[in-house]
């Protein structure tokens, strides 16, 4: 059964967890929860945060271009976001532009390169939308299988490689002088921003993977935590944001027949998260 | 009596920058066991020859020599570590504890993506408690004073026991006394651990009271031994200017450190 014969009937809450369409939702949705939450929070640190932002619509004209050749939109968003990744990173170190305007530049063009694959297609359809929104009830086994390999590699790496990271993001030219090999390193880590955005287009959409990126580690950051202890904290408010998020979207299908978009759904919850960290900082 | 083992041999060395020549015809040797002072104006550039020496500045000429092998061949950085200028006035909000940082100096070329070991560790408390930090081990860097924060550097760099540590001004914004302590430490390590350490700073009186040779910088860089007949004033007037004055008597360094803990 898929979500649109799904919602025609009514179910309580619990049975939810026997569909495997929700179950395929659930799942992937913490593998990327956790992903972006790893990945968002080494952003954060280097200070490049809307790369995510650049990246994911910069994505979106690989979406397009997919969905016109008939290839796996996920597939041309990652090539087009890598793409754009050793373009920035290109920018910045010949000093073509600073980060935030190389980030710009890639942005505009991903994003029109999309909108004119669009008109030449014949216009906006369903399935495009559900890119640019998230539509994580309609995660199908293909999608949760590159899911899970694209997430496991960005795990893997994290794991191996996290204090060499850490030190990269703390000092690059100390780690430099260390013996770390800071340039490919970096290239690595670009790789794997390109990667987690992709694996997020399909949960949350290409406007608000920023969101996923970036909050669970500033709402982390605001307890003054160890950087281990950081690191599992944003973890925790992204996976628990995602699965809030699908579970507040499936209840209100169920007991108010009210169709709301899952990834709105959960950056509200990363946002109430936000919020409440503040008022703990604020008052502890 | 035993030769001296040269660490950093500098021969005619020329540094230019936007076309404009920083360093000029530098040479000076680096013994092993050695505490030198790298002293001189601002703009002199000191730090600019501290980046060439690290290999991160290019140089036009001449010949840099690490641990007796060619900068271009030498390739056990790991002997080596570096205090940057920059390196206290990192964002107080990043999260890290003062173990999770010194944790980060065991990084070396050989363990790149694998576990630390029980003796990395090891050296990482020791190192944390050389530098009397220990009460202050789990707390976040962030939350340190700035004397604290420069001795978790120090230690940063000693959890992979290096034999040569260059610093870059590490005092600028510390009141005097955490000042005196920190120098205090390092001699500690110099004479101690035998660590040899080339340390850019300002404080004059520190430099001829404490350490072994002086290195003036300015565009033209002079070295001295510090003897109890060295004429500091003269050799400093050459890099500061005829307006400077400095009187120095080695025997008055006797309690200057009167406070040391």
């Amino acid at each position: 059964m898929n979500v649109q014969e799904f919602s025609a009937m009514s179910v309580n809450l619990f049975d939810l967890f026997g569909y495997q369409f929700f179950q395929y939702a659930l799942l992937g949705g913490v593998i990327v929860a956790v992903a972006c939450a790893i990945i968002g929070l080494f952003l954060i640190l280097k200070k490049e945060a809307m790369i995510g932002d650049g990246l994911a619509h910069t994505a979106f004209g690989g979406v397009a271009v997919g969905l016109l050749l008939g290839v796996h939109p996920l597939l041309t968003a990652l090539g087009v976001s890598v793409l754009a990744v050793f373009a920035i990173s290109y920018m910045r170190r010949k000093k073509i532009a600073a980060s935030d305007s190389a980030i710009a530049v890639m942005l505009a063009l991903g994003f029109s390169t999309g909108l004119i694959v669009i008109s030449l297609a014949g216009g906006f359809n369903v399935e495009l939308f559900s890119y640019l929104f998230g539509s994580i009830l309609t995660i199908d086994i293909v999608d949760l299988l590159l899911v899970s390999f694209l997430g496991l590699a960005v795990l893997l790496f994290v794991a191996f490689f996290r204090r060499e990271l850490l030190s990269m993001v703390f000092d690059e030219d100390d780690s430099r002088i260390m013996g770390i090999p800071t340039k490919g390193l970096s290239i690595a880590f670009d790789l794997l921003v390109a990667v987690t955005i992709v694996l997020s287009i399909k949960v949350i959409g290409t406007i608000l993977v920023v969101a996923l990126l970036v909050l669970p580690g500033l709402c982390a950051l605001k307890l003054n935590l160890s950087f281990r202890k950081t690191l599992f904290a944003a973890v925790g408010f992204s996976v628990l944001s995602t699965v809030l998020g699908i579970l507040f979207s499936a209840l209100f299908d169920i007991a108010l027949a009210v169709d709301i978009a899952t990834s709105g759904l959960i950056v509200f919850v990363l946002v109430m998260f936000f919020l409440l960290t503040l008022v703990y900082k604020k008052i502890g | 009596m035993p030769q001296p083992i040269p660490i950093l041999e500098i021969k005619d060395l020329n540094v230019s920058r936007n076309s404009e020549q920083v360093i000029e015809q530098a040479n000076f040797t680096v013994e092993q066991g050695d505490y030198v002072g790298v002293v001189g104006p601002n703009g002199g550039g000191k730090t600019t020859l501290l980046s060439v020496i690290l290999n991160l500045l290019p140089y036009s000429s001449g010949s840099i020599r690490l641990f007796g092998e060619d900068i271009a061949r030498f390739a056990a950085w790991e002997k080596i570590a570096y205090i940057s200028q920059h390196a206290t006035s990192f964002e107080s909000s990043f999260p890290l504890t003062v173990r999770e940082l010194v944790s980060l100096g065991c990084i070396r070329k050989g363990n790149i993506g694998r576990r630390f070991m029980r003796e990395d560790w090891k050296a990482v408390d020791d190192s944390i408690d050389f530098m009397g930090l220990t009460d202050v081990a789990d707390r976040r860097i962030g939350q340190l004073s700035g004397g604290q924060k420069q001795r978790v550097f120090v230690a940063k760099a000693l959890a992979r026991n290096p034999e040569l540590i260059f610093l870059d001004e590490p005092i600028v914004g510390v009141d005097s006394d955490a000042q005196e302590r920190f120098y205090k430490k390092l001699s500690d390590l110099n004479t101690e651990r035998k660590t040899t350490i080339l340390i850019v700073t300002h404080d004059l009186t520190s430099v001829f009271c404490r350490m072994s040779k002086v290195l003036c910088v300015n565009k033209r860089v002079e070295v001295a031994q510090i003897t109890e007949g060295l004429d500091a004033d003269r050799l400093l007037k050459r890099a500061y200017g005829e307006h400077f004055h400095f009187v120095f008597h080695k025997h008055e360094c006797t309690g200057v450190f009167s406070h040391e803990r």
